[in-house]
């Protein structure tokens, strides 16, 4: 199993979806980032996967992996900071309260 | 010598023995009969701490999950021939993001967490739409002709070095510039307001 | 338009005098006929209300300087002088509406027949202004009722002088207009404003089907499209030997325009309520000139109607049904201006009925006697009115013949023309009218037409009973001041007295071969060919003598038993006093009868059920849906928008999470639907 592409793909896929539920579904807006970086990771393993079964994409998978941990972190950053600014206006951290947008 | 640090010490050989064998025996049994059980069982951790970083109620032990998940994916890197990735996703991820993330909980914390919803409203219809994610993934993965060698291949660090920094020079400054543009902005963004209340 | 006018006077100079192909004088004398009265209308429709008192002077002159026009241009064309000839002579103005393949001329036409329709309408029309002198002297709108009066002259001339289709038809509508005007010239009086408003309405109806007549007319003529009466009439005829059928539609919707304007049975019910207006207007306009448009206009289509023989006969049923009827109300009503406008209705339905049995001469010569017996008898029973103070109602008049004379003298005469009584006029164009219906095989025409003439006589000379002879039942406080009128309203009636004698005998005789038969033979000439026509001997001693006898004889016992029931004294010659009593038991032996003749045999009742009642009815269901659904559905298709607004604003929650969801969903269906499609 394990060298087989499909798995890593499809596992991929699974964290994927894992991040995709708990972003929708979260009430706490820590939580949703979490789920993102959940997101980012599974992503990534899709981008190793690649990496490790294509010939052609051999060093390139793990360069472009670097690359997203590293965005990852960024935007990890900025996130959180966000988080904390709202935090400190609307003393919550859940985003069902965040509706200043409303019609 | 005295007989009681005789004992002691030959009491802790033997505990390390006891548990060092077994445990000894597993790996080289692992590593000897192959890489798919090794895959297999972190993949279960893998999912298992993401499921439940999603649906843990208190959000610290949803950080540590991710933590646990961290430490998978590196360990699945390692098997797919990526030990650089591995390396950085370690002190990264486990390193610097999850620190940070407990930091922001931290700082967020209110009273009433632990008794508030956990869920949305909308939770149901974001399952059904995460199931039918993973669904439809799998079916595009399994009918795509991915033209994938039969082998996993093993990227060496200075191969892996020597393309980062004459190929992809200029993504990896770009990166380390958005890094910086993270860290100014984040300080700013979060700041205090001058004089205002802590 | 000037200049086309100028054009033809320069010619005239230039060339001095008439040849068969530039008009000389009479191009600029036709359209002045029209042109004056409008212009007197605008004058004094301008200027009027300054003048006041002596506002009738612009009109006045206008109308007589017409007149006097008119005579000259009726002298040449009877006459039969260049340009007119035998077949008449046109004067096309302008190019009215040039519209590629519809294109239509505006311009005038003058014949023999349309000299005939000018004596009547002119004379009259210079009499009743005259006459309005005096009547209108102490009415506060006297300015305004002389500009009406010289519009209803213009509209009428223009109707009568048309030489296409689409001109008569606005002179139609203009007359139709003026009508308007005059029923309701004392506006404030409410009968007065629903009179007028029901003549107008009715009219509308009749002129739907005159409409739709032209529409065919245009149609139905080709190759080349025309709307001139002459070359379209060709036309259409031409094409009647194939197919009659559109003949026939045609015609029916023309006789449907005069229908309304003649007020022909069912639309007849507006002339007696016409009478809220002033006697000089009734006179004028319900009695000599307007009504006899539709007579003129079926005897100016009259190669048309002879070409569809099944038209004829509806128009002569018409005619003779309308006859009968109008006679039998007129018998028991008791306002004089009443009994004279059934009297009207009743005469324009015999010249319907003669036009529909082809006597087309015949029922032209009684257009013309009667417009000036009937006029003569409406300004005489204005003068009347005006001796009593305004009361119209017969049973408070009697015994006026002593104070009244002048009035009494002529009306007299008025009576006994139209009771047919030989030999003033109305026995010579009554009898040609039945003598030839009979001749031509129209016995149920000539049966119902003899009978109408026994009713003729003895309500005409009942009216005369009640009001001028026997006991006066004339209001006290009223009496003493009963006194004639002024000469300007009684010279205008011994005028009119004199046609009334004898234009009956000098337009017939000699009998069979007379003037007005010469005059008209060219006009009625192309429909006596299609009905195959042959002129026959006058049989004094036959067959027409019978036939006179029988119209004498039917119209002296009408006469004498008026007389009998109603009184008499004549010159203290024929005397007898009224039976009053007699006369209730008689009503009373034909209840039923006498209702209905005293209720209008309640037409006017049937007309509010169906088209007021039902009618409204139709009307509000129809207003119902127009507002229920046609409405609901357009404020339905805005009310659903917003709801639908509403509701949908509720997807922005203001909540990231959602929105995300959303873009989750709709990822999946893409991808989804992608997988279908390609693993397909």
């Amino acid at each position: 199993m394990s060298q087989s592409l499909d798995a890593y793909l499809v596992l991929s896929g699974i964290l994927f979806a894992i991040g995709t539920f708990g972003f929708l579904a979260r009430r706490n807006a820590i939580s949703m980032l979490m789920s993102i970086e959940l997101m980012l990771n599974a992503v990534n393993l899709a981008i190793v996967a690649f990496g490790a079964f294509i010939p052609k994409l051999a060093t390139a998978g793990s360069v472009i992996a670097l690359m997203v941990i590293a965005v990852a972190a960024a935007e990890a950053t900025v996130g959180l900071a966000i988080v904390i600014a709202i935090y400190r206006n609307r003393k919550t951290p859940l985003v069902d309260e965040y509706d200043a947008m409303r019609r | 010598m005295p007989r009681g640090l005789l004992t002691i010490l030959g009491s802790l050989a033997l505990l390390g023995a006891l548990v060092a064998l077994p445990l000894g025996l597993v790996l080289v049994g692992l590593i000897t009969f192959g890489d798919d059980v090794l895959f297999f069982v972190l993949a279960e951790v893998l999912i298992l701490s993401g499921l439940l970083v999603v649906t843990m109620r208190d959000i610290i032990r949803c950080g540590l999950a991710m933590i646990v998940c961290f430490g998978a994916l590196a360990g699945i890197y390692v098997i797919a021939g990526a030990p650089l990735v591995a390396a950085a996703q370690v002190l990264v991820y486990i390193g610097a993001i999850s620190v940070l993330i407990l930091f922001a909980i931290m700082l967020t914390q209110t009273k009433d967490a632990p008794a508030a919803l956990v869920f949305q409203t909308q939770a149901l219809a974001a399952a059904a739409a995460a199931v039918v994610l993973a669904i439809v993934i799998a079916l595009t993965v399994g009918a795509t002709d991915w033209g994938a060698a039969g082998e996993r291949i093993h990227t060496a660090t200075a191969q892996l070095a020597e393309v980062l920094f004459n190929q992809y020079v200029l993504p990896f400054e770009v990166v380390s510039v958005l890094l910086l543009a993270a860290v100014v902005g984040g300080v700013f963004l979060a700041k205090r307001e001058e004089g205002g209340p802590s | 338009m000037t200049l086309a006018m100028l054009k033809p006077l320069l010619a005239a100079t230039a060339e001095g005098g008439g040849t068969p192909t530039s008009g000389g004088m009479f191009d600029l004398l036709i359209p002045l006929i029209v042109a004056l009265p409008l212009a007197g209308f605008l004058l004094t429709a301008l200027i009027g209300r300054r003048l006041d008192r002596q506002a009738h002077w612009i009109p006045v002159g206008i109308v007589v300087v017409t007149w006097a026009i008119s005579m000259l241009v009726v002298y040449a064309a009877l006459t039969g002088q260049a340009p007119f000839g035998e077949h008449g002579y046109g004067v096309t103005l302008f190019d009215w509406i040039p519209a590629g393949s519809f294109n239509v001329e505006a311009g005038f036409f003058v014949d023999n027949l349309t000299a005939c329709l000018l004596i009547v309408v002119t004379t009259i029309g210079m009499l009743v202004h005259i006459y309005s002198i005096g009547y209108m002297s102490h009415d506060p709108g006297y300015w305004r009722f002389f500009a009406y009066l010289n519009l209803f002259m213009f509209s009428m001339l223009l109707l009568v002088l048309a030489n296409s289709w689409l001109v008569v038809f606005a002179g139609w509508e203009l007359v139709g207009l003026s009508s308007y005007l005059l029923i309701g010239f004392w506006y404030r009086r409410r009968s007065a404003a629903l009179a007028s408003k029901k003549a107008f309405i009715v009219n509308r109806v009749g002129d739907v089907g005159f409409a739709l007549g032209i529409m065919a007319i245009w149609v139905n003529t080709g190759p080349e499209h025309t709307l001139n009466i002459r070359d379209s009439i060709a036309q259409l005829v031409r094409q009647g030997d194939t197919n009659t059928i559109p003949l026939v539609i045609v015609a029916l919707l023309i006789f449907a325009g005069a229908m309304g304007k003649s007020a022909q049975f069912p639309l007849h019910v507006w002339l007696p309520d016409a009478m809220e207006g002033p006697t000089p207007v009734s006179a004028l306009i319900h009695a000599a000139t307007m009504v006899n448009a539709g007579v003129y206009l079926v005897a100016r289509s009259n190669p048309l109607f002879a070409a569809a023989p099944q038209a004829l006969v509806v128009v002569a049923a018409i005619g003779i049904f309308t006859s009968i009827l109008a006679a039998s109300i007129a018998m028991t009503q008791t306002d004089i201006k009443r009994v004279l406008a059934y009297s009207t209705l009743s005469q324009l339905g015999y010249m319907f009925a003669a036009l529909g049995a082809g006597a087309f001469t015949a029922a032209i010569f009684h257009l013309m006697t009667h417009g000036f017996f009937k006029g003569l008898l409406f300004l005489g029973s204005g003068s009347v009115i005006h001796a009593v103070h305004d009361e119209q109602d017969m049973r408070r008049m009697g015994g006026l013949a002593r104070k009244i004379p002048h009035t009494y003298r002529t009306m007299l005469l008025g009576s006994l023309a139209i009771a047919g009584i030989p030999p003033l006029a109305g026995f010579f164009s009554k009898d040609e009218i039945l003598g030839e219906a009979f001749k031509l095989g129209f016995t149920w025409v000539w049966i119902i037409g003899i009978v109408v003439a026994v009713m003729t006589a003895f309500y005409m000379f009942r009216l005369m009973g009640l009001t001028f002879w026997g006991d006066s039942r004339v209001d006290p406080h009223v009496e003493p001041k009963i006194h004639e009128s002024p000469p300007v309203m009684t010279i205008p009636l011994w005028i009119l007295a004199i046609p009334t004698v004898g234009l009956g005998a000098a337009l017939a005789l000699p009998l069979g071969d007379g003037r007005l038969l010469h005059w008209l033979e060219p006009v009625f000439e192309p429909a006596m060919v299609i009905l195959h026509r042959t002129h026959e001997e006058y049989q004094l001693f036959g067959i027409d003598g019978a036939l006179i006898g029988a119209s004498v004889a039917v119209a002296t016992i009408g006469m004498v038993a008026a007389w009998k029931l109603f009184g008499v004294n004549i010159a203290g010659l024929i005397r007898k006093r009224p039976e009053p009593e007699t006369v209730r038991r008689l009503s009373a032996r034909v209840p039923f009868l006498y209702r209905a003749s005293l209720n209008k045999w309640w037409f006017d009742e049937l007309n509010d059920l169906l088209f007021i009642r039902i009618g409204g009815r139709i009307a509000a269901a129809m207003w119902w849906f127009d507002r229920e659904v046609i409405d609901g559905t357009v404020n339905g298709v805005g009310s659903a928008t917003r709801l639908a607004g509403t509701r949908l604003s509720r997807v922005q929650t203001g909540r990231v999470q959602n929105y995300a969801l959303g873009i989750a969903l709709g990822l999946l269906v893409m991808a989804g639907s992608y997988l279908l499609l390609a693993g397909r």
